[in-house]
């Protein structure tokens, strides 16, 4: 690699063969062989469908895999000297690959996808995941086309989820991120979604790239630096998502992708976001959201012993993050046992709260501020499956409203925290 | 000048398309004539052309422009007479111009005097030279060609009461070719004017000759076996003339018109010219190589013919209906402009008058495998008038100055038989031969240039072609070879500038020599050979081993 270059000469060489894009398709890959063949011929399908006539690329971006993902991307190329006898293409389509080292990161690939759509001049981009095992053509139509024809600057997208599907975006990163950036988006931290070029050179400008949310977070804060850059968005449903099922998620590094940069956007934002008001929807194409109530097995009673866990063996870490009463009303919870138990809106919020503030204070390492959150968030969980075990699709989705507005009613107490602690 | 004796000529012909009534009225009656075409022969053979290709100029109603032929056996009276024919052929033939005149041989005008004596009674001994028949529901397979017009292949004769067949226009009905004194009498009219001298037929419409019930009644079996007969006649009779098919027809589909060499000379690829248009417009290369990779092989004396415009509408039959939609919108965007499948325009509007996109263009016919047509006026950047109805907007006199009439005649303007371009970008005082002659760098400078180049090598007209297939998809190169010589060309399809590398390490050792210029180019080395390109610029270099 070129000293201060994220792009290899061959990657470079391969950029001037595709040369200047009106559509460009970025798809980060890490070993994801069983699931990228049918996402790229999805990708593939979609802008033969929905962009005949536009000069379109993917883009692969992958993270060092020991499988043959990149070759399954490169396969998917149309040109003169690809003959696919099922597809009738205008247009050569390329299908171009690169890799990193270091294995998967979300930010070098989204940085390399957008390097790669300022030098080729892509008027709109689209990220899609590779570990999707449902991609749908239509896909590349519902979040592009608001991009293309519309002229919005992102588009996220809506799915459709189980009610428990999702749980630390419905009790944490959709609220909080709506109350203190006023914009009702219901997947801020999406693995699809489309963007102007223009966001793109925006966003590729953000000084972000050496630290660690630009390593590991970028994808929230693209949505950030769209909301706080007046951007214009949008949502769009596309439907189901189902994923290649990897065992346990790794809770923590979810929150340090979201919540972590989610807490660390207020800092470089707090003008933004402590002079906004109540929040607003975003146009929205298609469902907003749309819950099934399938029943999914959750080990509930791990999920309650982690968290009177978490409360007593991190008591002197919390007691250095929330405020005292809050400390001692988590503790009472916890005491509670199983049966009782229950993390109410009100306690949630004030701990979210208190925890960006202390975030902002740097009353310790944040890292450790955001693993901390990690067993709370447990009980949260804990509390949102016993109250929602029976309900409808309705009742879930009031549940998430009232959820947000006391994230929204409770904004001055986040102001206060980070005005006040010390 | 004598003509060469070689029998494969029209490989090494650089065709020009014309129409005796748009190029010179030598009798001041507003319609061109052969006396005036022969007047202009000087100018055609400075421009370097080799063959001529008339259209029809025989005597005829005109409601087809002369497709639709009264008689066979001579000329229009308003283009002269048979001797002025003569005299013409006779001085082309002096200046090393061979000549190509246009033979109808599905249809004749419905004032023929076959069609009118077959008409005349159901008893009549012409009777069955045209298809009749009793009901207008039979061959109902068959498309309608101009859809535009016409709402079926039969039309009523109210003289002898039944329908007559028809694939074009209703007033040309069709000879019938299983009629063996049909097939004997229109062999007759190919020996009358292969006496005289002409050096080959253009056949019309040769994919409709037979009809057979169940089929689509083109590309029959029957039609191939009639035109066997037709070549074998001719190689007998009249060694080292040409035949040259019109058959708007998938590559697929053309292929059994060259037949094992024993059909026709040449064939239009029809297939191609939209492509290159499409393949211009959407910066890339595909549409181009993909159609000629389905282009099947040749016998070795046959040959394509190629051609940018011609005096029909740019056809899209032969492409998909995406691909269709797409070349109305990018090139038709007027519905004036479009005209059954496809659209009524010359070269230079068709390409916004942008030099560099014409040179490229031109670049490409001039070096693909198969023999350059020139469509008149092309050569200058003649424009079009979509106003004019039919295709006669891109039929518009010839303009050779920029005075009365643009030179072409001293008659009063208004009984031109058509109107001349005027407006002020291609009208006759902006776009004329004798202002373009004045300059070096004029388009009519360039294309003497260009045509001179394509001669000096028998590779272009002979060679076989291998494509290079660089990444960069918005290059066109390929390699075209014939004996010991290479020449290797690469097209730039893009309004911008552009970076290729060529894998040319079977050439490794050679040094390349821009054949424009004449300039020396690095030596082909192993590893990929770079070249910069402007936008639509395009390279033809000499592979040479020194």
């Amino acid at each position: 690699m070129p000293e201060g270059s994220i792009l290899s000469d061959d990657f470079l060489r391969e950029l001037i063969n595709v040369g200047e894009v009106d559509i460009l398709v970025g798809l980060p890959t890490y070993n994801d062989a069983k699931t990228v063949a049918q996402v790229v011929q999805a990708i593939r399908t979609g802008l033969l469908n929905y962009f005949p006539r536009q000069r379109a690329a993917i883009i692969n971006v992958d993270g060092g895999s020991r499988d043959p993902s990149q070759d399954l991307v490169r396969a998917a190329s149309i040109s003169d000297l690809q003959h696919l006898s099922n597809i009738h293409a205008l247009r050569t389509l390329h299908c171009i690959s690169t890799r990193y080292e270091g294995g998967p990161a979300s930010g070098i690939a989204l940085r390399t996808i957008l390097s790669a759509a300022e030098l080729l001049r892509a008027k709109v981009c689209a990220v899609f995941s590779a570990d999707s095992t449902n991609t749908e053509p239509e896909w590349i139509g519902r979040l592009l086309s608001p991009v293309v024809k519309d002229n919005y600057d992102l588009i996220t997208p809506t799915y459709r989820r189980n009610k428990f599907d999702g749980m630390l975006v419905q009790n944490l990163v959709y609220p909080m991120n709506r109350a203190v950036y006023s914009k009702r988006i219901r997947e801020p931290y999406p693995t699809e979604f489309a963007f102007s070029g223009r966001l793109g050179s925006y966003f590729a400008a953000q000084d972000i790239w050496s630290q660690d949310v630009g390593k590991e977070g970028a994808g929230i804060y693209l949505t950030i630096a769209a909301i706080t850059g007046n951007f214009r968005l949008g949502q769009s449903f596309i439907g189901t998502k189902a994923r290649v099922d990897t065992g346990a998620t790794d809770l923590v590094r979810a929150m340090r992708q979201t919540v972590g940069v989610l807490f660390w956007s207020l800092d470089p934002n707090f003008s933004v976001w402590s002079s906004n008001g109540m929040s607003e929807p975003v146009p929205t194409f298609g469902a907003e959201s749309d819950l099934t109530l399938e029943p999914l097995r959750v080990n509930r009673k791990r999920l309650f012993q982690m968290f009177a866990l978490g409360v007593a063996e991190l008591e002197p870490v919390l007691k250095s993050i929330l405020e005292p009463p809050t400390v001692e009303e988590l503790q009472r919870a916890a005491a509670l046992g199983e049966e009782n138990f229950r993390y109410s809106d009100e306690l949630w919020v004030r701990t979210i709260y208190e925890f960006a503030a202390s975030y902002h204070k740097q009353v310790m390492n944040r890292d450790h501020i955001v693993q901390a959150l990690a067993p709370l968030y447990r009980g949260r969980a804990f509390t949102f499956l016993a109250e929602n075990r029976d309900a409808s699709a309705e009742e879930v989705e009031t549940k998430v409203e009232g959820l947000c507005r006391e994230f929204e009613s409770r904004k001055p107490y986040l102001l206060q925290m980070w005005n006040e602690r010390k | 000048m004598v003509l060469p004796q070689d029998a494969l000529w029209y490989k090494d012909a650089v065709v020009y398309q014309v129409h005796v009534r748009t190029f010179y009225d030598s009798s001041g009656d507003g319609i061109g004539d052969f006396r005036g075409l022969a007047q202009k022969l000087d100018y055609l053979q400075d421009l370097g052309i080799n063959a001529i290709w008339l259209m029809p100029f025989f005597p005829s109603p005109l409601r087809d422009d002369g497709y639709d032929i009264a008689e066979y056996r001579s000329v229009h009276p308003t283009y002269g007479t048979l001797d002025d024919f003569k005299t013409f052929l006779d001085a082309a033939h002096q200046r090393g111009i061979r000549v190509i005149i246009e033979m109808v041989l599905n249809h004749t005008s419905d004032q023929h005097p076959w069609f009118q004596e077959s008409r005349s009674s159901r008893e009549n001994p012409r009777r069955d030279w045209y298809v009749w028949s009793d009901t207008d529901t039979r061959y109902r397979g068959t498309r309608i060609i101009f859809l535009d017009t016409e709402l079926s292949n039969w039309a009523w004769d109210p003289v002898s009461k039944q329908y007559y067949w028809h694939r074009f226009f209703s007033h040309q009905p069709d000879l019938n070719y299983d009629n063996p004194v049909v097939r004997e009498e229109m062999w007759s009219v190919m020996r009358f004017w292969l006496d005289m001298g002409v050096d080959g037929f253009r056949l019309d419409a040769v994919p409709y000759l037979v009809e057979r019930e169940g089929t689509n009644c083109e590309n029959l079996p029957e039609t191939h076996s009639i035109l066997k007969d037709l070549r074998i006649k001719l190689d007998q009779n009249y060694p080292g003339k040409m035949l040259l098919a019109e058959a708007n027809q998938w590559p697929a589909d053309l292929r059994p018109y060259f037949g094992d060499g024993d059909e026709f000379h040449m064939a239009f690829h029809f297939p191609l010219m939209p492509r290159m248009f499409m393949g211009l417009k959407l910066e890339d290369r595909k549409p181009i190589t993909e159609i000629l990779q389905q282009t099947p092989e040749i016998p070795s004396a046959c040959q394509w013919c190629l051609f940018l415009r011609n005096h029909d509408e740019l056809t899209l039959e032969m492409v998909t209906d995406m691909e269709r939609d797409y070349m109305y919108d990018e090139y038709a965007h007027d519905k004036g402009m479009r005209l059954n499948l496809g659209i009524r325009r010359r070269l230079a509007p068709l390409l916004d008058n942008d030099r560099r996109r014409i040179e490229l263009m031109n670049g490409m016919l001039m070096s693909l495998p198969g023999t350059p047509i020139l469509y008149y006026g092309d050569e200058i950047g003649m424009g079009d008038n979509i106003y004019l109805g039919d295709r006669n907007g891109v039929r518009t006199p010839m303009q050779w100055n920029g005075g009365w009439n643009g030179g072409f005649s001293n008659a009063d303007p208004e009984s031109l038989y058509s109107p001349l371009m005027l407006n002020p970008v291609y009208g006759f005082q902006a776009v004329n031969v004798l202002s373009q002659k004045r300059f070096d760098h004029s388009l009519l400078s360039w294309m003497k240039r260009i045509i001179e180049i394509r001669k000096s090598t028998p590779v272009f007209g002979r060679g076989s072609i291998q494509f290079l297939y660089p990444a960069n998809h918005r290059v066109l190169a390929y390699v075209r070879e014939y004996g010991k010589d290479s020449i290797l060309v690469v097209n730039n399809l893009s309004s911008s500038a552009q970076a290729v590398e060529l894998d040319l390490r079977k050439y490794k050792g050679n040094i390349l020599i821009e054949m424009f210029g004449r300039n020396i180019f690095p030596r082909i080395g192993e590893l990929p050979y770079l070249l910069t390109m402007g936008p639509y610029q395009f390279y033809w270099f000499r592979l040479r081993k020194i």
